[in-house]
């Protein structure tokens, strides 16, 4: 039998994600939104509960938390502002490669003094030039004796203005397509390194992303993740890991979404009764707690899948893709219930619609996820 | 110092509280009971204290069934250095000089300087436990007191607001201290201290024990015979009105006629 219940752990992890998420996050999330402005203060101390670098094992000095666990944390600060919950777990993002493909001595070297203090890192991967065909990428990578040197352009880099590490995905032979490409780690401070102005953003204000120029970047060979035809693996493998996670974040979108159309619809009267009385809003929360409740069962089902130790890539596409499908879904509707109010960026739904879209964005788009879904379910019969 | 926290697990504020089958006590069944309300900044002050006078220990204790460790779990997770669960029996943990005798009676074998614990506990607000201790120890006892510091060698000052103003105080040691608020916030509890605090040992004083200790005195003095919610209030009535004078007419004529708080 499948057990839903969380263990008594899990439940004061939770708690610890919810009073922050309540008690820091959700008071300045409209102003940040507003304003674009990254809080800094914020991701401090989300660093300092331990609320930052979840993924990183505890001999590094993260939080050592496995995948299902993960993903309660960040359903519970997405609930309070999807945008700062996308910085605060873009650690994880950056810092997986390493994880996956580093060597015990690049771990500590790299991980020991980064998590011991209050650091951002960006994950560069998606390049002006395309996204989704990763493979593609075009950002060079020149061997000159023991050293590799990195060129090109990477874009949409969240963190990119503040990131003081960076783990970066270039090509040694763009005609060998993904088996040209490795895995760098990169200091924010390297010579060359050119971040760009912050993006002006729909949603996930909180957050900061820009482009980054690598102009004769130069990095040591011990500062390559694995083999020179490793890269594209490590990249894939970290987005198996850390999709779930969006997953989560996409419900805690949508549950905030559910959270504001319900209590709203039992206010708001017309026609001498609450509008929770019409038939029409009443399926309208029927089917926007389907959504929020299938998507944290698929979300935890790909995290449970993960942590027994299993790859993980159907589940996770699938609960990546559902879970941002409807938190788009369940903010459109809340905003429908909200009526006029909806539209309104002194309510707080619209800003709920913006921050769900990105969630079918980034982390591979739905369109690939469901191509990805397809061809592990295909495999499954061929 | 030694300094001993007195908490009692309440259910967490967003639970939604039904009576037990029974009919005669809160269904316990699904609600998740935590440390919170003045508790809270009883542990916090035991901290704050704890860093203020070098060598200090923060022991937390708490008297009621095995729910009480999750609430000992947390204060190790905010720092707490030990935590005892005192078991109490089936009927009678809601029993507040019972939590008293056993406390003071498990007190005998832990050492203490100070005895902190909430001004009241944020469930039945009833305030006797802490006072009930320190008279069962013979000790003094203050309750209602914010804002405790170390005060000469071996003393505390603290402070207790009342209707005519702020009264300061002093005194020695051993004492105990009902504590409204300590003079920070109650801190967050850090998440590799939430992981270490799951993992950390609590000692347990099983029922039978704490009862022959007690002797004659380990029945209840008090039982719960029921436990009813609260009715329902009846909902707010909307005036509807185009100037602020027809509002006023209209609210004087609900006053006198519905709410009939004039003749
Ligand atoms: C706010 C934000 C933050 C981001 N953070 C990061 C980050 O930290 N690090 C990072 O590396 N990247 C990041 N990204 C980039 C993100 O992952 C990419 O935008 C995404 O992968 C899509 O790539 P693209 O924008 O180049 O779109 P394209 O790849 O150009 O795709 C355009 C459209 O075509 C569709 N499409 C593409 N290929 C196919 C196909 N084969 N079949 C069907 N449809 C297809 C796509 O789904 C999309 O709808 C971020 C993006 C945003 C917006």
């Amino acid at each position: 039998m499948p057990e839903f219940s969380l263990t008594a752990e899990q439940e004061s992890l939770r708690d610890l994600a919810r009073k922050f998420a309540r008690t820091e996050m959700a008071p300045k999330a409209a102003e940040c939104d507003k304003s674009a402005r990254f809080p800094e203060e914020i991701y401090r101390k989300a660093w300092e509960l331990g609320l930052m670098n979840l993924n990183v094992p505890t001999e590094y000095g993260g939080s050592g938390l496995g995948a299902l666990d993960q993903c309660l944390i960040v359903e519970e600060l997405a609930y309070a502002c999807g945008g700062m919950t996308t910085s605060i777990i873009a650690n994880c993002l950056a810092l997986e490669p390493i994880l996956l493909g580093g060597s015990p001595a690049q771990k500590s070297r790299w991980l020991t003094p980064f998590c011991s203090e209050y650091h951002l890192a960006s994950f560069c991967l998606t390049e002006p030039g395309g996204g989704s065909d990763a493979a593609g990428l075009k950002t060079r990578a020149r061997k000159d004796s023991e050293e590799y040197v990195l060129s090109g352009e990477k874009c949409f880099i969240t963190n990119g203005p503040h990131a003081s590490l960076f783990t970066v995905f270039a090509t040694l032979d763009p005609s060998l397509r993904s088996k040209g490409v490795a895995a760098f780690i990169v200091p924010g401070d390297a010579p060359g390194i050119v971040r760009g102005k912050d993006e002006d953003k729909m949603g996930h204000r909180a957050s900061s992303t820009s482009t980054i120029r690598l102009e004769e970047v130069r990095v040591s060979r011990d500062q390559r993740l694995g083999g020179e035809h490793d890269g594209f693996s490590i990249a894939m493998r970290t987005l198996d890991q850390t999709r779930t996670p969006i997953g989560a974040l996409a419900t805690g979108i949508a549950q905030a979404a559910l959270d504001l159309a319900a209590r709203y619809s039992l206010e708001r009267k017309t026609f001498g009764k609450p509008i929770s009385e019409h038939q029409a809003i009443q399926i309208k929360l029927a089917n926007m707690v389907q959504a929020v409740r299938a998507a944290r069962l698929l979300t935890w089902h790909a995290a449970w899948t993960i942590d027994r130790g299993q790859p993980g890539t159907l589940e996770s596409s699938i609960a990546k893709c559902y879970a941002s499908d409807a938190a788009l879904r369940v903010a459109d509707e809340a905003i429908q219930i909200f009526g006029g109010y909806g539209y309104m960026r002194d309510y707080p739904v619209e800003k709920l619609m913006r921050d769900a879209k990105l969630t079918q964005i980034y982390e591979g788009s739905n369109e690939i996820q469901r191509i990805v879904t397809a061809r592990e379910l295909l495999r499954q019969y061929g | 110092m030694e300094i001993v926290v007195l908490i009692k697990p309440v259910p967490e504020s967003e639970t939604r509280l039904r009576a037990s089958p029974d009919g005669r006590r809160l269904d316990s069944e699904g609600v998740r009971f935590v440390l919170a309300g003045y508790d809270e900044s009883a542990v916090e002050q035991a901290l704050l204290l704890k860093e203020n006078v070098p060598g200090s220990k923060v022991h937390a204790i708490s008297f009621g069934p095995a729910r009480c460790g999750e609430a000992l779990r947390a204060a190790i997770a905010l720092g707490a250095d030990a935590a005892t669960w005192i078991e109490a029996p089936p009927e009678g943990s809601d029993d507040p000089i019972l939590a008293a005798r056993a406390l003071a009676s498990a007190l005998s074998s832990i050492p203490y300087d100070l005895l902190l614990g909430g001004k009241h506990a944020g469930d039945d607000e009833e305030g006797i436990v802490v006072g009930a201790v320190a008279e069962l120890l013979g000790i003094p006892s203050f309750g209602s007191v914010t804002d405790v510091r170390p005060a000469g060698p071996s003393g505390l000052a603290f402070q207790r607001p009342t209707e005519a103003g702020i009264e300061s105080w002093e005194t020695s040691l051993p004492c105990a201290i009902g504590l409204q608020q300590a003079w920070n916030d109650p801190r967050t509890a850090k998440l590799p201290n939430i992981l270490r605090s799951r993992k950390a040992p609590i000692a347990k004083v099983d029922w039978p024990t704490v009862a022959k200790a007690l002797g004659s005195e380990s029945s209840p003095r008090s039982l719960s015979e029921e436990f009813r919610l609260p009715a329902p209030r009846s909902g707010a009535k909307m005036i509807e009105f185009q100037t602020p004078e027809e509002a006023a007419e209209k609210l004087v004529r609900l006053l006198r006629e519905e709410a009939k708080v004039f003749p």
